[in-house]
């Protein structure tokens, strides 16, 4: 299966994320955000961890919460994360732990995640899929 | 879907889908376009979503948008909404992420011949001095004390610190501070984006160019704003940055979660909204207003860095860049208008529309107030800008106008259709200079992506939004990323 696949989109990133689980699929939702912002790590790599902890209204919420921390963590501190490792999941919550690297630039500026057309769900073969659109 | 046959024509320029349409509006929505381009608008989602624009509570008399419309989140780009101050409420989605995403244009006094030898130099050195911010930054990251003084004194604190001359001031929207700033309302999140990005450009549509006053449409108004035809001008097109964006982000989440308890019930997230006098309102307008003054900062920071190039380059030679004006065109503005023929106080949100207000208007500079505020439009890359001017006719659109040509192809469809280097060379065989670090983004913003500035400019002229004043051609085009 894919991890997540970039939409045809007018002005922005849409980005289609697939998951077996809900925990893999806010997984790849990171990892599709990261490998779209381009990131030039620096060199030698230099590794990096950041804590991560979101309260939300309900599921797609909590997704758009988590990508525009992640986002705010990259940006300000310019590392790029493409791992999270949870210890706490659910509907509302999450708490985790962010791995990246340092990076020297980024080659696609993500401005924010919004909530337009936002759709996350369970499919009937229980695997989950959620599309999101960026402002860049 | 909404088809040609809900639309009443009102005339040539305007066009009305009326209140029956939708059970949920609360007003009909109004739409300026020519016939020609109508079919345009069907393309996206953006008639939709100025429908739904129109179930806002409070919203006075018509959901409106410009001839550059196009879908955008909650609003749609192009999208004027008034709002009663007792009724109605405010969206973030009716501002925009980039919170006074704006234009401002410097006037020197060269004309083309004059300056052309020195056109390459001046493009170095501009884009030298002129971070876009997505690399290392500026390398001065600014305190949050220092933050919170540009937060709620926008460019008024730049000028004060030696970055610009008060007639800067004079000559910009609002003297580059909303008075209402409060940086309390404002998240660290958002300070810390802000930090290192006073005084550069961004990336996408963001631009500064070198420009020439190529015709003159009224030599009366352009005398009183200075212009000149051959004249060299530099066009300044960028917001408040991960700034803005922060905020936008951290009150439209904030709205979500508390709208419910007004009993506001959207038919989009993206358009969530509370009562302008709710404390959630007061506070998105406190912070909106100091994303607004960082935006003014930041403009006037760029405008700092241009003079010294400038300067650098053309060393005795060099004459001062005098700003004609500074305009927002993301932004809710708390202005008296006229409702049901009495004077109002109503808060107007414009997403990618320009305020144009007419002559003998309180709120702009005196040197302009015979003869109107003027109004700057930009054209995509390499083609045209504009100078218009706000006339008493606009009082139907509360004194609002478009905003730029608006895009009609996916930024992955111009990079599929054109290289970087394809554009480039076509822009220099017009004689454009292009100084960019990334082809991608030149690819872009092509030209092709847009709508053609010159129709969109002449429904807003024909329907008596703003007048045409000047157009205005590049010469060297300097691109974020």
């Amino acid at each position: 299966m894919k991890n997540y696949e970039i939409l045809e989109h007018k002005a922005d990133l849409k980005i289609r994320i697939f998951g077996a689980t809900k925990e893999e699929l806010f997984k790849n939702a990171l990892l599709g955000m990261t490998e779209s912002m381009k990131p030039e790590t620096k060199k030698p790599e230099e590794e990096t961890k950041r804590q991560i902890k979101i309260e939300s209204t309900d599921s797609a919420a909590l997704l758009v919460d988590f990508l525009s921390e992640v986002l705010y963590l990259s940006q300000t501190n310019r590392e790029a994360y493409s791992k999270v490792q949870f210890k706490k999941f659910s509907d509302n919550q999450i708490e985790g732990e962010l791995f990246g690297q340092k990076v020297e630039r980024f080659g696609e500026d993500i401005k924010a995640v919004t909530h337009h057309n936002l759709d996350i769900h369970q499919k009937k073969d229980k695997t989950w899929e959620a599309t999101i659109l960026f402002d860049v | 879907m909404i088809s040609k046959k809900d639309f009443i024509k009102i005339n040539d320029w305007l066009w009305e889908i009326p209140k029956s349409f939708r059970s949920d509006m609360r007003v009909p929505s109004r739409f300026y376009v020519s016939e020609e381009m109508l079919e345009d608008v069907f393309r996206d989602k953006s008639l939709g979503q100025l429908v739904n624009v129109a179930t806002l509570p409070g919203i006075i008399n018509y959901s409106l948008a410009m001839p550059d419309m196009h879908e955008g989140y909650g609003f749609p780009i192009g999208g004027v909404a008034a709002m009663d101050m007792k009724s109605g409420v405010i969206s973030p989605g009716g501002v925009g992420y980039d919170i006074n995403c704006g234009m401002k244009l410097l006037k020197s006094e060269f004309t083309e011949t004059e300056i052309r030898p020195y056109l390459e130099k001046l493009g170095t050195e501009i884009q030298k001095e002129v971070p876009s911010g997505l690399g290392q930054g500026r390398q001065v990251k600014v305190d949050i004390s220092s933050i919170n003084k540009i937060l709620e004194e926008g460019a008024q604190r730049l000028v004060e610190q030696g970055y610009g001359e008060k007639e800067d001031l004079e000559n910009c929207e609002s003297q580059g501070r909303l008075g209402r700033a409060d940086a309390t309302a404002v998240s660290d999140h958002a300070k810390n984006r802000g930090r290192d990005q006073v005084g550069t450009l961004g990336s996408g549509n963001h631009f500064l160019e070198i420009q020439k006053v190529d015709e003159i449409f009224d030599e009366n108004i352009a005398k009183a704003f200075g212009l000149f035809k051959d004249q060299i001008v530099i066009m300044i097109h960028t917001g408040s940055r991960g700034l803005g964006h922060q905020i936008a982000t951290d009150y439209i989440g904030l709205m979500m979660r508390t709208m419910g308890k007004y009993g506001i019930n959207l038919p989009d997230r993206e358009l969530a909204a509370v009562p302008i006098n709710s404390s959630e309102g007061q506070k998105y307008f406190s912070a909106m207003s100091c994303g607004a003054n960082y935006a003014w900062a930041n403009r006037q920071m760029i405008t700092h860095f241009i003079r010294k190039a400038w300067k650098s380059v053309l060393g005795e030679k060099s004459s001062p860049l005098v700003a004609l004006y500074d305009v927002a065109h993301n932004i809710a503005k708390i202005e008296k208008h006229l409702v049901n023929g009495k004077e109002t106080e109503v808060c107007v949100h414009r997403k990618g529309a320009t305020r144009a207000f007419p002559p003998e208007h309180p709120e702009i500079p005196l040197k302009y107030r015979k003869v109107g505020q003027p109004v700057l439009i930009p054209g995509s890359m390499g083609t045209a800008s504009y100078i218009l001017v706000g006339q008493k006719e606009g009082e139907q659109a509360f004194y609002s106008t478009c905003h730029g040509a608006g895009r009609t192809m996916s930024r992955h469809e111009a990079t599929r259709r054109m290289s970087g280097e394809e554009v480039v060379k076509s822009l220099e065989l017009k004689g454009i200079i292009v100084k960019c670090w990334s082809a991608r983004g030149i690819a872009e913003e092509a030209p092709q992506a847009y709508k053609d500035i010159h129709k969109v400019v002449e429904v807003v002229h024909n329907a008596g939004l703003s007048r045409k004043v000047a157009k205005l051609k590049p010469l060297v085009v300097i691109k974020g990323e």
